[in-house]
């Protein structure tokens, strides 16, 4: 399932990670203590519920709330993201760490063609125009985009949600990098749509051996995508296991309860979400 | 994109609607009003830049013995008191009152975009501090500032046009930061900026493009405005000085014959009519056409 097996020094290595925001009734501690890590090549997913943290530590990655009070370390490719310059930071995003968010529409400046904002992560380090659309144009074939050629020069709303997604995806994935950080990237399309842009993305990640930390709160898309599972909840790892392992037995009542809530066919109808059942195969769940 | 926190575009759409007469309106489609509107608004531009060329006659040509003479063969819009040609005198002014009422609204669009974008991303103390005086340039009535201004600087069309800049900047950069901090937290900027895409970029690739529409359609609408207001400081003399074929000045100039000639300001306040409105219309026009929204094969 994996290309890369876990060995050698973690891409990504979270330490004791926290992260809390100054408010007026003092500090708001959202992470409480994170260890993750994630090898080269290696797809991980982070799941828990609203609230739990989990975006708040992608983000934390690339540093993208300046109001956040951090704690612990950060080590991207033995670099301490925590400690860098803006400067340094900036050429972290995009070009060693990706990171793709919940709304496709959102993500997109609304009033630049496709093909510039797909090209600027290359454009703003100095690859030429020419080269810059090749490569993006290959890309987006890549991406099961029909007509690249032609798509390039068109706006975002001129595409449906799973191309948006595909565009957003080719966006952060252009410049190469080795880890792409997908937030929740699944969660404003349909399932058929979501399927395939899970599947893409996971045939990127395994072309280019780049790793994918996957978060989510749906349990569901996880089986088929991600080998190692990480449950996080109230700003804390609660488990951390095999993916087979974590679905076959999980070990935590958290975890329990998260399987509990996914759908499945084949259930009694009328049956509740959340109450004791028979754990899922990876094949159902998606 | 918020184009309703301007007041103007509602008020053209109902001159708009008053005009084409057709009750349901289909949005983002050129109609027949808003072609004669790009039309008349063209030929405006084109005024500007070859009008003094097209006049027939020399507009300041002084003939005595034609004075006020009605429209006809020989003087089509008739002739003023000192006998010279109207038409000629229209068709040389509008390049004065155009180009003075783009100058004025470039320099207050540049000066307003520059002082909002700051306000809206420069942090509390910046935005307060400009905000306010802002406000200050907001409370005090545009045209008697301009009028002191101008009369302080010295009777010029070009110390009515510095004065008419210098008050009328703070209503865009109003405009400017609450279109700023509308799209400044946007997702797609924040998408941007995980791309390391740097500050300056950001503002001016990502957020101002995306702000800007509804201050296009602002300065379209201001158009009228301004050449109003510039016509109005020609016309009380502390704008285009008196030989000079601005329009304002020229109806100025005709307020004693006005009742025997109604030609003499007739047509110079025609002139400034139908561009006032062409312009309205333009904006009006434009409003519909760059909101995101409204885009035909949108799929919001």
């Amino acid at each position: 399932m994996s290309a890369h097996p876990t060995q050698g020094s973690p891409l990504l290595d979270i330490r004791g990670l926290t992260v809390s925001y100054p408010t007026p009734q003092g500090p708001a501690q959202v992470v409480r203590g994170v260890d993750l890590a994630v090898a080269p090549g290696e797809r991980v997913a982070l799941v828990g519920e609203s609230g739990s943290g989990k975006s708040v530590t992608a983000r934390s990655v690339l540093r993208l709330d300046p109001d956040a009070r951090t704690g612990g370390r950060i080590l991207l490719e033995g670099e301490d993201v925590l400690e860098m310059t803006p400067r340094e930071v900036r050429r972290v995003r995009g070009a060693r760490a990706g990171l793709v968010f919940q709304d496709p529409l959102a993500s997109l400046n609304p009033v630049k063609t496709v093909g510039w904002q797909i090209t600027q992560p290359l454009r703003i380090r100095g690859v030429g125009r020419r080269e810059a659309r090749r490569r993006a144009v290959d890309l987006l074939g890549r991406l099961g985009v029909a007509d690249p050629d032609r798509r390039f020069d068109d706006h975002p709303h001129q595409f449906s949600g799973g191309m948006r997604q595909r565009v957003v995806i080719a966006i952060a994935v252009i410049a190469e990098p080795r880890l792409l950080i997908a937030d929740e990237p699944t969660t404003a399309l349909d399932v058929r749509v979501q399927a395939q842009v899970l599947e893409l993305m996971e045939d990127l990640a395994r072309e280019r051996g780049m790793a994918v930390l996957l978060i989510t709160h749906d349990l569901g898309i996880v089986a088929g995508f991600a080998r190692r599972v990480a449950v996080m909840r109230h700003g804390l790892i609660v488990e951390e296991a095999d993916v087979d392992r974590l679905y076959a037995s999980p070990s935590h009542p958290y975890t329990r309860s998260l399987l509990d809530a996914v759908p499945r066919i084949g259930d009694a109808p009328g049956r509740r979400l959340g109450a004791p059942v028979p754990a899922t195969t990876e094949g159902e769940a998606l | 994109m918020s184009t309703t926190t301007t007041p103007a575009p509602a008020r053209s759409a109902g001159l708009r609607a008053l005009l084409s007469r057709t009750g349901g309106e289909r949005r983002g489609h050129t109609t027949v009003v808003d072609r004669i509107a790009l039309g008349t608004a063209g030929l405006m531009v084109l005024l500007a830049l070859a009008g003094p060329y097209l006049a027939p006659l020399d507009p300041y040509a002084v003939n005595l013995p034609a004075a006020l003479t009605p429209p006809g063969a020989e003087h089509w819009l008739g002739t003023d008191a000192n006998g010279r040609d109207i038409l000629s005198r229209i068709l040389a002014g509008g390049r004065t009152t155009l180009l003075a009422t783009v100058a004025v609204i470039a320099a207050a669009t540049v000066i307003g975009t520059v002082i909002g974008t700051a306000a809206a991303l420069g942090g509390r103390i910046v935005d307060e501090v400009l905000m306010r005086i802002c406000d200050v340039g907001l409370s005090l009535p545009a045209i008697v500032v301009a009028l002191g201004l101008a009369a302080a600087m010295g009777p010029s069309l070009q110390s009515a046009v510095i004065a008419l800049a210098a008050t009328w900047w703070p209503g865009y950069a109003r405009l400017v930061r609450t279109l700023v901090r509308e799209v400044r937290d946007a997702e797609f900027v924040e998408s941007a900026r995980v791309l390391g895409v740097s500050r300056t970029r950001l503002v001016l690739r990502h957020v101002l493009p995306n702000s800007l529409s509804a201050l296009y359609v602002q300065t379209t609408l201001d158009v009228s405005a301004v050449m109003l207001v510039i016509s109005g400081l020609s016309f009380v003399g502390v704008g285009a000085q008196v030989p000079a074929s601005e329009w304002g000045a020229m109806i100025a100039a005709s307020r004693d014959t006005a009742v025997t000639a109604w030609w003499t300001v007739l047509f110079p306040g025609l002139a400034i009519a139908i561009t006032a409105i062409a312009f309205n219309l333009v904006g009006d026009w434009l409003r519909v056409r760059t909101d995101p929204t409204l885009r035909t094969g949108g799929r919001r």
